[in-house]
C-alpha cells in the first residue's frame, strides 16, 4: 500500500472523510453479513460460492479500517474540495428532477416524466427560464421516443401524450 | 457480461403479445394476440413467441400479434406481471416452459407456474449427452462406468446450475445411484462457451440440447453418447438413454398459458386458436426448421403433464441442494 | 491464395447496389444505437431478426454485420462527448477521451477514435479472412486455468487507473467486485446479495452502473459546484483535426491496439473488455507524455483502447464463422439469425455457404470505409454540442441516461439503481475517490471467479493447473513482470547509478 501523503498540514479528525470511511465500513459489514447468508450448496464444487464474497467483505474491511484510521488523522480531500462548499439548493434540484421523474414515468409515461427531468436539471445549473426548458426538454423526449417506437419496435413507457400522438398521427389498427 | 447474463436466460423464456382490445372475444375469431415473454429477445421463449406471430399471420388465423418482453430470472421476473397486470385479458397468452419451473422453485419464489392456466404444449427440445471425438467413452455406458468409479474425474460441462443441462445430469446420476450433488458440473454461461470447453477437450462431456452440439457433431468433432427423447431421431446415429440403459426421458418443453380471471369463452378461443395453429403445415415447417419436436398437448392432458414435471423437477432440485 | 480468389468473389456479392444500401443502413443503425448507452447491437439485432423472413441471408447478415461495427464505432462518441459509455467495451475510452474533450482536444479524440477503429476493423477483417483457421485452432486451447491467469494480468492492469493513493483505489476496485458478484451464482445457482429482489437475480447492468458512476455523479458533481464557474468544457481549443503529433502518438497505439483485441476476441471467452484494459495499461506505460493520463487526458489512452475493441469485434467473428460458436451475446443472436434461414452454422459452413461468408466478410471491409467516412465528417458536429450551455447540456445527458437503462427493461427498479449509483459516483467524486476501478472490479471479478471455479471442478480440486499447464503459466509470468519489472527496473538502475 502506498502512503498517503498529508493533506497540507491538516490535523485532526475530518468530519466529512470520517462519514465516508463509516459509510464504507457499514458497507463492508453488510457484505460481509450477506455473504454469511449465502446458502452453502451441498454440490460439488472444489470452491464454492461463498469463496469470493468472502475475500471481497474481508478486504473492504481492511481498506475501511484504513480509510478511517486515514480520516482520523486529518483526511486526505484535495485542499480545493474542502475549501468549497457543495451548493446544496442546485444538488436538491437534481435530486427532486430524478426522483419525479422515477415516480412519473410509470403512471405518466416517458415524455412527461423527461420534461420533468430536464427542466430540474437545467435549474439546478441556474437556468431561470423553465418555459423554454421544459419545450426543449418535450422534443428531445419525443424524438428519442418516437425513434425507439417507430425504428425498432420497442415500447420505452408511452403515457398521455405518447397514445394521443400515436392516435393523431400513426393512427392504424391494432394500436 | 451483460450479454453473458441476458444469454443465459434468453436461453429460457418468452412470452406472448400485448394488445389493446381486452376482453372481447366470445369464442369468436381473436383479432389481436397479445404474447408475453418473459425473457429477453433472442432466447427461446422469444423465438417460440416470434415462429408464433409469424405462424399466425400468415396463416390469417389473427389480424395482429404483439409481444412483450419481460426478461429477468429464467422468467421468475416476468411471471409475477403476468398474474396480476395480465389478469383476466382474454387475448393474452404467456409463453414459458420447463426453465421456469426449474427457476421459479430454485430461487424460492412463491408463485408457481400451475397459478396460470395451461392452454397448450407446443414444442420441445430433446438433451443430448456428447464427447469430444478423441475421448475414450464411446457408449453411455463407457460414460456411466466412470461416473460409478468417481464423479469426480467426470467434469460434464453444461449451461447455469439448476438449469436443464444440470437437471438431467443430476436425474442421470441418480439413476446409477451416484448422489446427483456429487456430479462434478462445470457451469458455462451459454451454449457457446460450453462447446468451446469441450472441442479444446478441457472436461470430460457436455451435456445441452442437441440443436447446440448437431453441427459440430455432423462435422465429427464430437461424439453423441446418448439422446433424452422418447424415441430415435432420424438423422441422429445415437441411441435414447433408454435404450443405452438408463430409464429417462427429458425435453426441454415449452408452450403456452393464459393468465387467470380470463373467461371459458375466452379459453375456449384461444385454445381453438393454438389448435388450428399446431395443426398448419406453416408450424410444422418451422418447428422442422428449428429442430423442434412438437410435444402438441391440450388442456388438462397439459396441465397433467405441467403438474407432474413440477414435482419431478422439484424432487431433484432438492437433491441437487437448489429447492 | 484460394482465400484471396475467395474475397475478390465476396466483394462482387457484397457491391451489388442492394447490398450496398443494407450496408449502409446497417452501419448508419448502428453507429447510432452505439450512442445510445444500454441500446447494444446484441438487442437490436435481436429485434430485427423478424426480418429474416422477409429478406434473403446475405443481406441481412450484411446488415447486422454492420450493426455490430457501427455499434463499436457509435459508442466512442458519447464516451468522449459526455462521459457516458453506450456500451461496456467503450468504458476505457471514456477515462482519456473524456478528458481530452474537457481541455478543447474533443475532435483529435474523435478522430482517433474513429480512425483507431479503422484501421482496427481493416486489420482485424483482414485476419479473419486469411488467418481464421488457425487463430481459432489457439484460441481453443485456452481451458478456464488459462483464462483465470488471463484475468490475473487484467487485474495487474488496474494499478494504472488506480489514481493517487492505492487504498481509495483498491477500495473501489472491491466495491465493483462485490457489485458484480450480486446475482445468481452460476456454479452452484445460489442468490447472492439479492436483498430478497427477484430483479436483482441477474445481477446488474455494468452499463447502469457505469453510466450511473459517470454521467449522473458527474451531473451531481457539476450540479453542486456550478455557482463557483469552474471546471467549464472548454468546446475547442487549437485545430479540430489531429496534430501532427497527434498522429505520430496514435499510431504505435492503434497497431498494438488491434494485436490484443483480435486474438483475445478470437478466444471464446474472451471478450472485448479486457484487450482494453491491456491496451490502456501498455499505452499508459510505454507513453512518452505519462502526466498527461488522468490529467489533461492522452491521445494514447484513446487510440489504443479503441482499435483493441473494434479488432474485437472482428475477432468474435472467427469462431461464429468457422466453428458455428457464439463466443458473445451478438454473435449468439447472428446464429439464430442463421438458422431462420435454415442454416446451421457450423464447422462446414464456410464451404456450403461459400458466398454468404465471403459475402459477409468482404462486407465488412466495405462497412469499415463507410464508418470512416460517415464518422469523419460528423466530427465538427459533434463537438459542436459541447457548446450546449451547461443547464440544458447536463439535462439532456440525464434524460438521454435514462432513456438507455428505462428503455429496454421498462423496470423502474433500474432506474432507482442508476440515480443510487450516480449518488455514490458524487460522494466517491467529491472525496477524490477514482470511478474506474468500480467498473473494471465489476467485470473482472465475476469473470475471474467463474474461471477460477471452473478450472477447480475440473481439475478435482488440484490447484497445480494454474503452474501446469503451459499458456496459464506463461500468462502468469507475464502478469509478475507486469507487476514487478518496473519496481525491479527501477532497483537495478539505481544500484548500477
Amino acid at each position: 500500500m502506498s502512503t498517503e501523503s498529508p493533506s497540507s498540514g491538516h490535523t485532526g479528525v475530518a468530519r466529512g472523510e470520517l462519514f465516508f470511511a463509516l459509510g464504507s465500513l457499514a458497507l463492508a459489514i453488510v457484505v460481509l453479513w450477506q455473504t454469511m447468508e449465502i446458502p452453502v450448496s451441498p454440490l460439488y464444487a472444489k470452491v464454492g460460492p461463498t469463496v469470493v464474497p468472502m475475500i471481497t467483505s474481508v478486504g473492504l474491511l481492511l481498506l475501511s479500517g484504513a480509510l478511517l484510521y486515514s480520516a482520523c488523522r486529518g483526511g486526505w480531500q484535495p485542499e480545493d474540495e474542502r475549501t468549497t462548499k457543495p451548493d446544496g439548493v442546485a444538488l436538491l434540484w437534481v435530486l427532486a428532477g430524478l426522483v419525479l421523474n422515477i415516480l412519473t414515468i410509470g403512471p405518466l409515461g416517458f415524455t412527461i416524466a423527461s420534461i420533468l427531468l430536464f427542466t430540474c436539471v437545467a435549474r439546478a445549473f441556474g437556468s431561470r427560464n423553465m418555459m423554454r426548458d421544459a419545450a426543449i426538454g418535450a422534443v428531445f423526449a419525443l424524438v428519442a421516443y418516437l425513434g425507439f417506437a417507430k425504428a425498432l419496435n420497442i415500447n420505452i413507457g408511452a403515457g398521455l401524450v405518447e397514445n394521443t400522438i400515436e392516435s393523431v398521427f400513426f393512427a392504424k389498427t391494432g394500436r | 457480461m451483460i450479454d453473458r447474463r441476458s444469454l443465459m436466460l434468453g436461453a429460457a423464456a418468452f412470452g406472448a403479445a400485448p394488445m389493446l382490445m381486452s376482453g372481447t372475444a366470445e369464442a369468436q375469431a381473436i383479432d389481436m394476440l397479445k404474447i408475453f415473454c418473459p425473457a429477453a429477445p433472442g432466447g427461446g421463449w422469444d423465438q417460440t413467441s416470434r415462429t408464433i406471430e409469424q405462424v399466425l399471420r400468415t396463416t390469417n388465423l389473427v389480424k395482429g400479434v404483439q409481444v412483450t418482453n419481460v426478461p429477468g430470472a429464467g422468467g421468475a421476473v416476468g411471471l409475477p406481471q403476468f398474474l396480476n397486470n395480465w389478469k383476466g385479458q382474454g387475448n393474452s397468452l404467456m409463453v414459458a416452459g420447463m426453465v421456469m419451473v426449474g427457476s421459479l422453485l430454485a430461487n424460492k419464489s412463491p408463485l408457481r407456474i400451475s397459478q396460470t392456466i395451461p392452454v397448450a404444449g407446443l414444442t420441445g427440445e430433446f438433451e443430448a449427452i456428447v464427447v469430444p471425438a478423441e475421448s475414450k467413452f464411446k457408449t453411455l455406458k463407457d460414460f456411466a462406468d466412470a461416473l460409478k468409479a468417481d464423479p469426480s474425474k467426470v467434469p460434464v460441462a453444461g449451461g447455469s446450475a439448476g438449469g436443464t443441462d444440470h437437471i438431467l445430469l443430476g436425474m442421470i446420476a441418480k439413476e446409477l445411484g451416484v448422489s446427483p450433488a456429487k456430479a462434478s458440473y462445470v457451469a458455462f454461461a451459454g451454449g457457446g462457451p460450453a462447446l468451446a470447453a469441450l472441442l479444446g477437450n478441457q472436461v470430460a462431456a457436455g451435456i445441452s440440447g442437441y440443436g447446440e452440439f448437431s453441427e459440430q457433431v455432423k462435422a465429427g468433432k464430437l461424439r453423441v453418447l446418448a439422446i433424452s427423447a422418447d424415441k430415435r431421431q432420424d438423422g441422429i446415429d445415437a441411441p435414447t438413454m433408454k435404450e443405452a440403459g438408463i430409464n429417462l426421458e427429458l425435453f426441454n418443453w415449452r408452450g403456452v398459458f393464459a393468465p387467470p380471471g380470463v373467461s371459458a369463452a375466452d379459453l375456449a378461443a384461444m385454445t381453438d386458436l393454438m389448435k388450428k395453429m399446431t395443426a398448419s403445415k406453416e408450424w410444422s415447417d418451422a418447428c422442422k426448421q428449428r429442430d423442434w419436436t412438437q410435444t402438441t398437448m391440450f388442456g388438462d392432458d397439459y396441465k397433467k403433464f405441467v403438474d407432474n414435471e413440477n414435482t419431478r423437477i422439484e424432487a431433484i432440485l432438492k437433491d441437487l441442494g437448489l429447492a | 491464395m484460394e482465400g484471396f480468389h475467395s474475397l475478390l468473389n465476396g466483394f462482387a456479392i457484397a457491391l451489388t447496389p442492394i447490398n450496398l444500401m443494407w450496408c449502409l443502413v446497417g452501419t448508419t443503425l448502428g453507429t447510432a444505437i452505439g450512442v445510445l448507452p444500454g441500446l447494444g447491437p446484441a438487442l437490436t439485432i435481436a429485434l430485427l431478426l423478424p426480418i429474416t423472413f422477409k429478406v434473403e441471408p446475405t443481406a441481412a447478415f450484411i446488415l447486422f454485420a454492420g450493426i455490430y461495427y457501427g455499434a463499436m464505432y457509435g459508442g466512442s462518441t458519447t464516451s468522449i462527448l459526455l462521459n457516458t459509455p453506450g456500451e461496456s467495451a467503450s468504458i476505457v475510452t471514456s477515462m482519456e477521451g473524456n478528458k481530452m474533450a474537457r481541455n478543447g482536444r474533443a475532435g483529435a479524440a474523435l478522430a482517433t477514435a474513429a480512425i483507431g477503429s479503422f484501421v482496427a476493423g481493416t486489420l482485424g477483417t483482414l485476419g479473419l479472412a486469411f488467418l481464421a483457421p488457425i487463430v481459432v485452432d489457439w484460441a481453443l486451447k485456452f481451458g478456464p486455468a488459462d483464462y483465470f491467469s488471463l484475468m490475473l494480468l487484467a487485474f495487474v492492469t488496474v494499478s494504472a487507473v488506480l489514481g493517487s493513493s492505492a487504498i481509495r483505489g483498491l477500495a473501489a476496485l472491491f466495491f465493483g467486485i462485490w457489485l458484480g458478484l450480486i446475482g445468481i451464482d452460476l456454479q452452484t445457482g445460489q442468490a447472492r446479495f439479492t436483498f430478497g429482489l427477484q430483479e436483482l437475480l441477474d445481477g446488474i447492468n455494468v452499463i447502469v452502473v457505469a453510466v450511473g458512476l459517470f454521467a449522473v455523479g458527474e451531473t451531481f458533481y457539476m450540479a453542486s459546484r456550478a455557482h463557483t464557474g469552474e471546471d467549464e468544457i472548454t468546446p475547442l481549443k487549437g485545430s479540430l483535426m489531429m496534430t501532427k503529433t497527434e498522429w505520430k502518438r496514435s499510431i504505435g497505439p492503434w497497431l498494438r491496439g488491434t494485436l490484443f483485441g483480435f486474438p483475445i476476441g478470437a478466444m471464446p471467452a474472451g471478450g472485448a473488455e479486457i484487450p482494453t484494459f491491456l491496451s490502456y495499461y501498455t499505452e499508459r506505460k510505454l507513453s512518452k507524455y505519462p502526466e498527461e493520463f488522468g490529467t489533461v487526458g492522452a491521445i494514447e489512452g484513446v487510440a489504443g483502447p479503441e482499435a483493441a475493441n473494434n479488432a474485437s469485434a472482428a475477432g468474435v467473428l472467427v469462431p461464429m464463422l468457422t466453428l458455428g460458436l457464439p463466443t458473445s451475446a451478438t454473435s449468439a443472436i447472428m446464429l439464430s439469425a442463421f438458422q431462420s434461414y435454415g442454416i446451421n452454422p457450423g464447422p462446414l459452413l464456410l464451404t456450403s455457404q461459400a458466398n454468404l461468408v465471403w459475402g459477409l466478410i468482404a462486407s465488412l471491409f466495405i462497412g469499415n470505409v463507410m464508418l470512416l467516412v460517415l464518422n469523419l465528417p460528423l466530427i465538427g458536429l459533434w463537438v459542436k454540442m459541447l457548446k450546449i450551455p451547461a443547464p440544458q447540456l447536463y439535462a439532456g445527458i440525464l434524460v438521454f441516461a435514462t432513456i438507455g437503462t428505462y428503455g429496454i427493461t421498462q423496470s423502474p427498479i433500474d432506474l432507482v439503481m442508476l440515480y443510487l449509483i450516480g449518488g455514490v459516483g458524487y460522494f466517491m467524486r467529491r472525496y477524490d475517490f477514482p470511478t474506474a476501478p468500480v467498473i473494471i472490479g465489476m467485470i473482472l471479478g465475476p469473470l475471474a471467479e467463474q474461471n477460477f471455479r471452473q478450472a477447480m471442478t475440473i481439475s478435482a480440486g488440484d490447484w497445480t493447473v494454474f503452474f501446469t499447464r503451459p499458456l496459464s503459466l506463461t500468462i502468469l509470468i507475464l502478469a509478475a513482470l507486469a507487476l514487478m519489472g518496473p519496481k525491479l527496473y527501477s532497483l537495478a538502475t539505481r544500484k548500477t547509478a
